[in-house]
């Protein structure tokens, strides 16, 4: 589906269940409910799509200033705006399946039992493919990042929405967690089928003339290339120390980016802010896997999971 | 496509209206330095480009940072070339002023709503400070092109702020002049020219980019006489796709309903003035 490679390269992967046409997946938050990228990426390049975070109602989010670019990075503290499950399944859902794209939804509680709501209700949705648990986002008072930095409140969130869905469960896993393995094994006996990691690391910066911190919610979200070196260690501790199928992120901008990920144990990976960047993200990634494993000569790109060799590069 | 004339006030934009978008590889051709930190940029985009006033690019520069900045469109030539004024502000505008003549960008766009023309019955009353005039050249480009004149008022510290003054006059512009420091015009802030220019003008539609504290004086004295405004508002931005949502003003949403955080690239930039909460967020930027 993704192109018409030749039929001995297989870039397909499985993870949690779905089968997926590509290993890279659009970031929740990073590509809105879909379709906005439709006129400048190559929608034949992406896996599936993890709509943005969704609760059972609207959110305004944050005031602004709400972003703010760092070395190699930027912050965020959007506190989630979103539109409510309700608008996202009727004016949504629809045209991000129009694109006939697999739609992972994004779903955050401030209470277990919204996690649980929610998943009943995306449970009886058409479209939707599987569902992320947003236990991990840093700039919202209640819910998000509290249930992913401990493993007992990261299994109540899990097993909750488990209990509310068929879907395939994948929490999305906190880097402020001490443990994230711990973790990640926690989520899995709760019923997860895969995690994802990581989510934004808070972070800060302040405007030194005015001695005012540059976001209004001052404390925000550090993600893209800054991140991917401690996220690519994070993937790897997951992967080495649980046995859930990883989903990995963190400033992917380039196949090579993505291959660290993956060689480190991740099955699939996730683009977020470099979407923001360079909507030539996707297809830039995607040919440059292929070409990675037409040279290393692997026939199937799942088969690179978790292929790190030990010893050093040199 | 052309924005309705007969129409008492702007449509809602509708994104099927819109020109399409694309990311596309830009080539600088020629710099205009207008002042010690501003330039005029003219670039040659490698495909079709076509743009409505008040729309605008998101450009990435090597050395620029890591996000795009996003840049009003400041005018589109006849031979699919546009221009961008920029002024120096940070890491992003540095590299693109020092970008060498036959250097690339990217440049994503067009983006965002537009400026309409005003109902045939009603005159253009334009209010620019510093680089807010950049939406206006190309607006003022196809006022003269369907035959109608307006008023346009430049605001700036310094006469050398007053940037492409004389573009506006070769629209056949009535074009009026304020700096704060008294080198050209009116000694003073350019929306101390507002009430005469509404009286020149009749039945006046009000346009205004620039400084929050201009917008937000030229919007007080449109709601006071009643005359409609649209608005260019400037804010830090991510992606300008709709996306990131870090571009956000409290506003009453043009399809109606109660005011939310609206995006500023993809319900604005260019908003109808009277749908903008202006005390809700004091430090917008």
């Amino acid at each position: 589906m993704a192109e018409e490679k030749s039929a001995t390269l297989d870039m397909g992967v499985e993870v949690a269940g779905l089968r997926l046409p590509t290993p890279l997946i659009a970031a929740s938050g990073t590509f809105g409910y879909g379709d906005e990228y439709r006129e400048v990426a190559d929608y034949e390049c992406i896996g599936a799509i993890s709509v943005k975070g969704l609760y059972l109602e609207p959110r305004e989010g944050c005031p602004p200033p709400r972003i703010w670019e760092t070395p190699s990075g930027m912050l965020n503290a959007i506190g989630l705006q979103e539109v409510g499950i309700r608008r996202f399944l009727a004016e949504k859902l629809p045209a991000v399946r129009e694109l006939g794209k697999i739609v992972i939804a994004n779903i955050c509680g401030s209470s277990l039992e919204e996690y649980g709501e929610l998943a009943k209700i995306l449970d009886q949705a058409e479209g939707v493919s599987a569902i992320e648990v947003n236990i991990s986002c840093p700039n919202v008072a209640e819910g998000g990042i509290e249930f992913g930095c401990d493993p007992d409140m990261a299994a109540r969130a899990t097993e909750v929405v488990r209990r509310g869905t068929r879907l395939p469960v994948i929490p999305k896993l906190s880097p402020s967690a001490s443990d994230m393995a711990a973790v990640a094994r926690r989520v899995a006996e709760a019923g997860a089928d895969a995690v994802s990691l990581i989510n934004t690391i808070p972070a800060m910066a302040v405007d030194v003339e005015t001695r005012r911190p540059r976001l209004a919610n001052v404390v925000g979200g550090l993600s893209g290339p800054a991140v991917r070196p401690i996220a690519v260690r994070m993937v790897w501790e997951v992967a080495r120390g649980s046995r859930l199928p990883v989903i990995g992120m963190g400033g992917i901008a380039n196949a090579e980016d993505a291959l660290e990920f993956l060689l480190v144990g991740a099955a699939a990976v996730q683009i977020g802010t470099m979407n923001f960047v360079d909507p030539g993200v996707w297809r830039r990634t995607f040919d440059g896997l292929a070409a990675y494993c037409r040279r290393h000569e692997v026939a199937a790109l799942r088969d690179l999971t978790g292929t790190m060799r030990s010893g050093t590069a040199g | 496509m052309t924005p309705s004339t007969e129409a008492a006030g702007p449509p809602a934009p509708s994104r099927a209206d819109l020109p399409p978008r694309a990311d596309q590889a830009a080539t600088l051709v020629a710099r205009n330095q207008l002042s010690p930190d501003a330039q005029l940029l003219r670039f040659e985009s490698e495909g079709p480009l076509r743009v409505l006033p008040g729309q605008f690019a998101m450009v990435r520069v090597g050395g620029g940072g890591l996000l795009r900045r996003p840049y009003s469109y400041c005018d589109l030539l006849d031979d699919g070339a546009f221009t961008l004024l920029v002024k120096e502000v940070g890491v992003g505008t540095r590299a693109l002023m020092n970008l060498p003549v036959g250097g690339e960008v990217s440049s994503l766009g067009p983006l965002g709503t537009t400026f309409d023309l005003p109902p045939p019955d009603l005159t253009p009353v334009i209010v620019a400070g510093g680089v807010g005039i950049a939406p206006f050249v190309l607006f003022c480009r196809r006022l003269a092109q369907s035959g109608r004149r307006g008023i346009v008022l430049l605001g700036g510290r310094r006469r050398p702020d007053l940037y492409l003054w004389d573009a506006f006059e070769r629209f056949g512009m009535d074009v009026r002049v304020a700096s704060e420091d008294g080198s050209a015009g009116h000694h003073g802030l350019v929306t101390a020219l507002l009430d005469a220019a509404l009286a020149d003008a009749g039945r006046p539609f009000l346009y205004s980019c620039g400084p929050t504290g201009m917008l937000l004086r030229v919007a007080e004295l449109a709601t006071a006489a009643g005359v409609p405004h649209q608005v260019s508002i400037e804010r830090r931005m991510g992606c300008g796709m709709g996306c990131c949502l870090g571009c956000v003003v409290w506003a009453r949403p043009p399809s109606g309903g109660p005011e939310e955080y609206l995006r500023s690239c993809t319900e604005g930039p260019v908003f109808d003035a009277e749908t903008i909460a202006w005390d809700r967020d004091p430090h917008p930027l």
